[in-house]
């Protein structure tokens, strides 16, 4: 996609994520207003809620996401958050976490940061920080994670329209400066012998992310073992189910 | 080439987390010392190790207590109320066979089971205030520990709770677990919470053979006896029908919050409309039942004077046998079986029998040489243990999607009925009490 040809008609979809109680919610209410429409996703009987706002004449479609703390294939909720965000592609995963917590939001923001998504992350409940008298180096924490920070306060609105210009910069700006977390000596090797494996199928790296898909195989995810099975020879599996330790 | 003989999203899941510290530590700085916030303070308390569960068990206890102390005035209100209805049918109707269905049926088998809508409003707010303080999911936090050794998962603590006030949600809350072999070992130890249905007869009897002084003990003494039988039951089906691991426990710990009156309110009056919804329904229609077998033949019970010549007590001396070991007469072996439908029918049963209304109807079974405080005591379990109500078998049945499991679940609590009443009587006399 071309970063230059600012085309105002064409569309951006972001999803928005984030544990439960971050104030995802007031979020979206305060991004949508009253544009939302409710309805499931598709197959399964988890909400799913939608709306869109225009800002500096760019139209954003706003889907809000189950708020979950992982990502793994074990619950409905964070499957389907997962799923939208592998197989729909949002132009922008707006990462949700709460200010004041910051030890336990990041834990969802390094699982996306896997998924290869456009990350914005709103870092809300600012009004509390700044009581607490906690101070957070948002530029140095921007520049390790990767992904732009917004400061939010949902409540009053406080950020919300910088999250909506920044939602809307990072849609345009496909420039991939993104952290990579390091997992030592022994999982890296482990990585390595996977991705030589899924290298065979190219098209299946173009859909998914290599890394991602390596890493889950790793953790023995269930759905990604089970697409690998559906996909690789008896060989090829064979290979990886030997890396992974699996009997 | 590496192997990986563990689980490797363990130590994935410790890679991210220190690059987090590491991350925190080099972007985060807190200014002025260390400020701690009420929520802080207060979990060093309600989460310390060795104070988190007697402080749970203290608010139990108060949290039973209060619900009887607030709610004693608006019972004696509502006595007095069916008081004057009594006499008002009295002096007003002349038609026997009316009287007998307005003041037996109406007022003595509706009339004794709302007297209880007070104390089950009361419990249902204290409830409310629990769940909307944050303390609610502390007691969850608190209790995991020790639920994870007994065989059940932390969230299922919630479920749990809830089935303090009705086993229907309590059941159907348990679909939060995702770990199919927690949810249904949830589901088949619910009933064994002892719901607010169950209460009007624990104080009755208590409130009858234990004196007011003692009552709320005794109650609590059954309260905490559902506790003992939910864990020890979770452990037998864990061991035997449900093998398996535990999924891990993750709890949100909302910030404490000021209970809001009007939400508190709102919270009790939703939960407590569904018991006068079941009183004005479902108990209403059996206590009529109840009334019209205890006054027929109408002949032969002298339009409804010798009750001992009507159909229930044929009924119940059909029974009888069965609870006489316990020493429980027809009465109450007919009590039980209209109890199936739902608990608080025992009660309306009781009304109906005895022909009295409510603010005397503990002192007449005391006065018949009904219920010792042993007997009474066994009683109350029998009462807590035997069939979930007809309402927690339809909302079973859904949840399962079976019928083998409810049925089971009747058996099951039956079988645990007698057994838990029986040991009770037997410890008892053992240590002379008769």
């Amino acid at each position: 996609m071309s970063t230059k040809t600012k085309d105002t008609g064409e569309q951006i979809t972001a999803a928005l994520i984030g544990n439960p109680n971050v104030g995802k919610t007031e979020i979206f209410n305060r991004l949508t207003g009253l544009s939302q429409r409710v309805g499931n996703f598709p197959g399964v009987t988890v909400e799913k809620k939608g709306g869109r706002f225009i800002h500096q004449g760019q139209v954003v479609d706003v889907v809000d996401l189950p708020g979950t703390y992982s990502l793994t294939a074990k619950a409905l909720d964070e499957l389907v958050a997962r799923d939208f965000i592998v197989e729909e592609k949002p132009n922008v995963v707006v990462d949700i976490v709460d200010g004041t917590s910051l030890e336990r939001n990041l834990y969802l923001t390094f699982l996306l940061m896997e998924l290869d998504a456009n990350l914005v992350i709103a870092l809300n409940r600012w009004d509390l920080v700044k009581a607490r008298k906690i101070n957070v180096d948002l530029d140095r924490l921007s520049e390790l994670l990767g992904a732009p920070i917004v400061a939010t306060v949902a409540t009053t609105g406080e950020g919300l329209e910088d999250l909506k210009s920044s939602i809307i910069k990072v849609a345009h700006d496909q420039k991939k400066s993104k952290a990579i977390l390091d997992y030592g000596n022994d999982v890296e090797a482990g990585i390595k012998s996977i991705s030589a494996v899924l290298n065979e199928k190219p098209d299946l790296l173009k859909r998914y992310p290599p890394r991602w898909l390596a890493i889950k195989l790793i953790e023995r995810d269930e759905r990604v073992l089970e697409k690998a099975n559906s996909m690789f020879s008896g060989l090829q599996m064979a290979k990886i189910l030997e890396v992974i330790g699996y009997e | 080439m590496s192997e990986f003989s563990e689980d490797l999203s363990v130590v994935l899941a410790q890679k991210r987390y220190e690059r987090i510290s590491e991350i925190i530590g080099s972007t985060v700085k807190k200014d002025g010392g260390s400020v701690r916030t009420y929520t802080d303070m207060l979990d060093r308390v309600f989460l310390n190790k060795y104070l988190g569960i007697p402080i749970f068990l203290t608010l139990l206890w108060v949290m039973f207590q209060f619900s009887f102390t607030v709610s004693e005035p608006f019972v004696v209100l509502v006595e007095k109320l069916f008081e004057f209805l009594s006499h008002l049918v009295e002096q007003n109707v002349t038609d026997p066979y009316l009287t007998s269905f307005i003041s037996t049926g109406v007022i003595g088998g509706l009339g004794s089971v709302l007297v209880f809508v007070p104390p089950i409003f009361a419990l249902f707010l204290a409830l409310s205030i629990l769940e909307d303080s944050g303390y609610m999911a502390r007691a969850a936090f608190v209790m995991d520990r020790f639920m994870y050794r007994l065989g059940l998962h932390g969230r299922s603590f919630i479920p749990l709770m809830i089935g303090f006030g009705c086993n229907v949600p309590a059941i159907m809350a348990a679909r939060s677990l995702d770990n199919e072999k927690d949810r249904m070992i949830t589901i088949l130890v619910s009933p064994l919470m002892s719901c607010s249905a169950r209460l009007p007869v624990y104080v009755l009897i208590a409130g009858a053979v234990f004196g007011s002084a003692q009552a709320g003990t005794a109650i609590f003494f059954i309260y905490a006896l559902g506790i003992v039988l939910v864990v020890l039951a979770a452990q037998l089906f864990r061991k035997i029908l449900f093998k398996g691991e535990q999924s891990p426990f993750v709890l949100e710990l909302p910030t404490y919050a000021m209970p809001n009156a009007k939400s508190a309110l709102l919270h009790m009056w939703m939960r407590g409309k569904m018991f006068l919804k079941k009183a004005g329904t479902i108990i209403f229609g059996t206590a009529i039942i109840v009334w019209f077998l205890s006054v027929h033949p109408w002949e032969a019970t002298a339009g409804g004077q010798l009750i001992a010549e009507s159909y229930i007590a044929w009924m119940g001396h059909a029974l009888e046998p069965v609870f006489k070991p316990f020493g429980w007469d027809w009465m109450t072996a007919v009590a039980l079986l209209f109890g199936i439908v739902a608990k608080e029918v025992v009660v309306g049963t009781y009304g109906v029998l005895l022909g009295v209304d409510e603010g005397t109807l503990g002192d007449s079974l005391v006065a018949n040489g009904m219920f010792t405080p042993l007997t009474g005591l066994a009683f109350m379990a029998f009462v807590l243990i035997y069939v979930p109500c007809f309402a927690v078998l339809a909302t079973i049945v859904r949840e399962t999607n079976s019928l083998r499991w409810p049925a089971f679940e009747v058996i099951f609590q039956v079988a645990l009925a007698f057994l838990v009443s029986g040991l009770i009587i037997g410890v008892g006399r053992m240590m002379g009490m008769s």
